[in-house]
């Protein structure tokens, strides 16, 4: 009976108190604190949102005077100069 | 090959806010959310600057990948009718 106990303890189905259970991690975490915000992160957030916008923005005029400017270019071609 | 060749520039440019950047831009924000849910914030409230540069960064990505969609799309279409053209008689209409 001691036996069967021991190997049943070794599957881990009676719970016995871990001695010496170290455990290697490199990772370490701390608990977040979401009650003060880091107000770098949130300009950085903004900060980045806003000139992603800009430059999206920015870059549909670009295309879109592009694609103008090759129409008009097109035109010109076809019909010659008048 | 390049992600927008320069040929893609003659195309018509689709709207800023187009099927592909408005489902992405959606999809980060419910991203953010998904996170703050995650991390047991409040689901709306909490890390709105997260929301808005997750959202931002959703619309970037699909408004190049509709650019390039397009593109790909009009370069097929291009060869496609200049197989018809060059091959008339497979195309006549009975």
């Amino acid at each position: 009976m001691a036996a069967g106990l021991r190997a049943v303890k070794r599957w881990g189905l009676v719970a016995a108190a871990p001695r010496l259970a170290f455990t290697r991690s490199a990772s370490v975490v701390k608990k977040a604190n979401n009650g003060q915000p880091s107000w770098l992160g949130v300009g950085m957030a903004f900060g980045t949102s806003a000139a992603v916008w800009a430059f999206l923005i920015k870059e549909h005029n670009e295309d879109v005077m592009e694609y103008e400017k090759r129409k008009q270019e097109r035109r010109h071609k076809c019909t010659g100069c008048s | 090959m390049a992600f927008l060749p320069d040929e893609s520039r003659s195309l018509p440019p689709p709207p800023l806010l187009n099927k592909g950047s408005v489902w992405l831009g959606f999809a980060g924000w419910l991203a953010a959310l998904l996170d703050n849910a995650f991390n047991q914030r409040p689901v709306l409230r909490a890390g709105v600057h997260r929301q808005v540069l997750f959202a931002t960064l959703g619309c970037f990505v699909g408004y190049q990948l509709v650019k390039r969609a397009e593109y790909v799309h009009a370069k097929v279409d291009r060869e496609m009718f200049e197989y018809v053209r060059h091959h008339p008689v497979d195309f006549h209409s009975a």
